[in-house]
């Protein structure tokens, strides 16, 4: 990793993390904002897989990245409202659930080695969409009364759960295992 | 350490759904985009993608296995495009549903050919292709008498190829890198499509409606479906036998019935499903839970049971 691993110039690293993260974000997310996948209903966000991932293998620096992507990702699509600051708490706090899950709550080390650790996955996924469900929809509903409330939290709910699960499980499994990348949570524990 | 049986079959149930987004993906792109140039551009897109990710290791694995890594994902490529372009023309013949059921003839035909390789052939893989096989039967019988003979042989042949393709990717995943075999594999790929596609539409790239949306359909398709599905699935076969992979495959059937009855219209044919459409998918279902259930562990812990008691 080089640079990124340099311990005389931390922030350097750092910084240089941060642009490469929200770098990768953006190339997954903007082709999903410029292409309408299902008409009349734009907001289909793959990228939410990469909340997870961010969170547990990049730390407090994943989470930033996870946020100010997002706010970048409104600007582009000259979707930027006083709702976007929701979206930036919300897209900070998403992956930082699974980093401070696994850094303070839970006892053991991040895997989805087996059956058990798959579905604590799943809980904590479903918990962190919860999470930024709550936190979005009413900015979204204080700014835009004419939108349905509740079909906006469900499509928040269901971009923030289905992705995560059925995306970023594997693509988790082939970080960990594969590639030889280790989750910050297990320095973090250390 | 590498990924254990359980996380390897989850990797292959995601490939296969990452495949049967494929409809969905290509629903931007004007029908007159021959197949032939989606797959040169995205094969092309998602070869260079590997290498910017990963030049450092597809460079290593060169230097140590040089032309034998070449020619062995040279025979993948041209078995890949071979079972493509049969599916291409075969599926001409059928409706969308009945067409992607005929699709999983792969997981009967492999067995049979692990047996001509005289590899041993574990009894659940058996009682799976025939459950697939009893799948496959009940979604065609609706349409028994209006089969088209030519358009089954070749989606029959294409299933042969895809089969031997299988095995040997499975053969080589153990060998080369993971990486490395996606990346070589993949850019003859995109150099063999763009033959038979000069040759079918010489204006090639001036010939396609180039708009934002087809480019991030064709980017969304080379990032999504080539670079990340195929080392994936690469990765997953690793630690996963042939005929595993797939019976995991065929779900791909489950995933384009979801699709067929939850997406609008104008993105995919309505998926019309009726009694025999549900009995064939069950059968496939069962076929999948036959596969990935790890009988000699049930036979362990009811020894150890008796055992005991």
């Amino acid at each position: 990793m080089g640079l990124l691993d340099n311990k005389r110039h931390p922030i350097l690293s750092g910084v240089l993390l941060l642009l490469i993260l929200v770098g990768s974000y953006l190339i997954v997310a903007i082709p999903f904002k410029v292409m309408e996948v299902i008409p009349g209903f734009t907001d289909i966000r793959p990228v939410m897989l990469l909340q997870p991932i961010y969170g547990l293998f990049f730390g407090i620096i994943g989470c930033l990245a996870s946020a100010i992507s997002n706010l970048i990702c409104d600007i582009v699509s000259d979707s930027l409202r006083w709702s976007s600051i929701g979206g930036f708490i919300a897209n900070f706090l998403g992956p930082l659930v699974f980093y401070l899950f696994w850094t303070r709550i839970s006892k053991k080390d991040f895997n989805i080695r087996n059956a058990k650790n798959l579905l604590i996955y799943c809980a904590v996924t479903l918990f962190s969409a919860l999470v930024q469900t709550v936190i979005i929809t009413p900015m979204v509903k204080l700014i835009y009364p004419d939108i349905q409330g509740t079909l906006f939290a469900l499509s928040v709910m269901a971009n923030n759960t289905l992705f995560p699960i059925f995306l970023g499980i594997p693509i988790i499994i082939l970080l960990q295992e594969e590639l030889g990348l280790h989750p910050k949570t297990k320095k973090e524990r250390q | 350490m590498g990924m254990n049986k359980l996380q390897a079959n989850l990797c292959l149930l995601c490939v296969t759904l990452i495949w049967s987004t494929e409809v969905v993906i290509f629903a931007c792109i004007p029908n007159d985009v021959l197949p032939f140039a989606t797959t040169c551009i995205t094969s092309l897109t998602g070869a260079v993608l590997l290498f910017l990710g990963f030049f450092k290791r597809i460079i290593a694995a060169f230097r140590q296995d040089g032309l034998k890594l070449v020619r062995d994902c040279l025979l993948l490529s041209v078995l890949d495009c071979s079972y493509n372009v049969m599916y291409i023309y075969g599926l001409d013949d059928f409706d969308v549903s009945t067409g992607a059921f005929t699709l999983s003839m792969t997981a009967v035909v492999l067995p049979v050919i692990l047996l001509m390789k005289k590899e041993n052939v574990d009894i659940k893989t058996w009682i799976s292709a025939g459950l697939v096989l009893a799948g496959i039967m009940f979604a065609l019988a609706r349409n028994l008498f209006d089969i088209s003979i030519p358009g089954l042989l070749l989606i029959f042949g294409g299933c042969i190829i895809r089969a031997v393709f299988i095995v040997r990717l499975n053969h080589y995943a153990r060998k080369y890198d993971a990486i490395a075999i996606a990346f070589s594999y993949t850019l003859p790929v995109a150099f063999i499509s763009f033959i038979i596609w000069v040759i079918i539409q010489p204006a090639t790239f001036a010939a396609i409606p180039w708009n934002k949306e087809v480019i991030a359909s064709l980017f969304i398709y080379s990032y999504f479906v080539v670079a990340l599905a195929k080392s994936l699935n690469i990765f997953a076969q690793r630690r996963a036998t042939p005929a595993s992979a797939t019976i995991i495959y065929s779900c791909e059937i489950i995933f384009s019935l979801i699709w067929g009855l939850t997406l609008p219209e104008s993105l995919i044919d309505p998926a019309a499903p009726d009694a025999f459409t549900f009995i064939g998918v069950a059968f496939i279902v069962l076929g999948n839970m036959a596969q990935l259930a790890d009988f000699s562990k049930l036979k362990r812990r009811k020894e150890a049971q008796n055992g005991t008691s």
